[in-house]
């Protein structure tokens, strides 16, 4: 059918779960690129047949008008998709580098492995922007935009993440189920990547 | 056109409606069962909407009313609508109707409204009210709008909660997807 194969893709795309990525069909992507040169040269081939038959392409309202148009509609919609497609992945990965971090290796690995090499350039420009803008107005731009009662708050390491962590102002073995009194500035990237969690009461 | 990157708007514009050639069109295979290249004035097929719209706006086609707005479907809806199973007959139920009226059949649009009423009442009520897992065969009934409708009255209901509450404020970053349990 028709476009079919840009339908398959979206529909990859809408079958995960909401806002989040799954893995880079490469494979079908590249088929939603094949049958668009598929339909491109058939639209080719009916334009030259109308050209051959010397009618006015412009004017003629014939069959084969009509078969162009429908190649021509295919190619658009294989198109829409595929932009679709990317430009809903490029919105989540530009998402990570607000909420997650901002450095490629600081994403969980499972994320890692989804992006293909083209989003991972992608997110580390992204990145790199985000980075001298706020490096030029002087405000950390990606921490909680709600002010904090305390700077301070208390949280549980929920995964082993090593001894001798750096944080601004001391370092910290931060072991599994560990619990601990950090500034909220440097505890906030962990949390929002899964490594800890915040205590209250 | 709605938003262009729109992932629902793409998937609506796919659900198949029937139509009628007015026009004999050549180098096409509509139909993947036959062989012949071209199609025959006067002959039908279902095309999905995407297509069936641009050639019926240049006369190609005419199109026809789709099952999920049959008489059939309207008298459901009548007797009960809440309790319609409209998802198995169109997953975006309302959207279609409202690109599809102005095509073939205006009184689509009053079966819309009609219907909506109805079930956005019960909606709301079982988003407020259900737990979740008493809600999943309910949940298997709505359109992807409703679902979506139905997502948004629990969440604003589990803000609510939280604000009256209170809880931790910084979270795992929900783009991560769930957590799953570390590896021991």
């Amino acid at each position: 059918m028709y476009a079919r194969k840009g339908y398959e893709l979206v529909k990859d795309l809408a079958n995960g779960e909401k806002g989040q990525l799954q893995p880079f069909n490469e494979d079908l992507f590249n088929q939603v690129v094949d049958q668009c040169t598929q339909h491109y040269l058939e639209l080719q081939a009916l334009i030259r047949k109308m050209h051959e038959e010397s009618v006015d392409v412009r004017e003629t309202r014939n069959a084969d008008h009509y078969g162009a148009l429908i190649h021509h509609l295919s190619l658009i919609r294989n198109k829409r998709c595929l932009m679709a497609y990317v430009h809903n992945r490029a919105e989540i990965i530009q998402s990570f580098a607000w909420k997650v971090g901002l450095e490629l290796l600081e994403l969980p690995e499972e994320v890692q492995e989804k992006l293909s090499p083209s989003e991972k350039n992608y997110f580390g420009k992204h990145s790199a922007a985000l980075q001298s803008y706020m490096a030029e107005v002087g405000i950390d731009l990606n921490v909680d935009m709600v002010p904090p009662k305390d700077p301070y708050i208390k949280v549980r390491v929920l995964d082993d993440m090593g001894e001798g962590i750096l944080l601004s102002d001391k370092t910290a073995n931060l072991a599994r189920h560990s619990m601990h009194f950090l500034k909220r500035t440097d505890a906030e990237q962990y949390i929002a990547r899964g490594l800890m969690e915040e205590l209250t009461g | 056109m709605a938003n262009y990157y729109d992932i629902d708007g793409i998937l609506v514009e796919e659900e198949f409606v029937p139509v009628v050639f007015q026009k004999a069109i050549n180098g096409v295979k509509i139909d993947e069962s036959t062989e012949k290249g071209y199609v025959e004035q006067g002959s039908k097929t279902e095309l999905p909407f995407w297509l069936a719209q641009e050639l019926h706006m240049r006369q190609a086609v005419s199109i026809r009313v789709p099952a999920c707005f049959n008489q059939k479907t309207r008298l459901e809806i009548q007797a009960d609508a809440a309790c319609v199973d409209l998802r198995s007959r169109c997953p975006y139920f309302y959207e279609f109707g409202c690109k599809l009226a102005p095509l073939c059949d205006k009184s689509i649009g009053l079966l819309l409204s009609y219907a909506f009423r109805i079930r956005y009442k019960e909606v709301l009520h079982k988003a407020h009210t259900t737990a979740f897992a008493a809600a999943s065969k309910f949940l298997m009934l709505l359109t992807k709008e409703e679902t979506y409708m139905y997502e948004a009255a629990q969440s604003s209901m589990a803000a609510f909660k939280k604000w009256r509450m209170g809880g931790p404020r910084l979270q795992r970053a929900s783009i991560l997807g769930r957590k799953r349990k570390p590896a021991e």
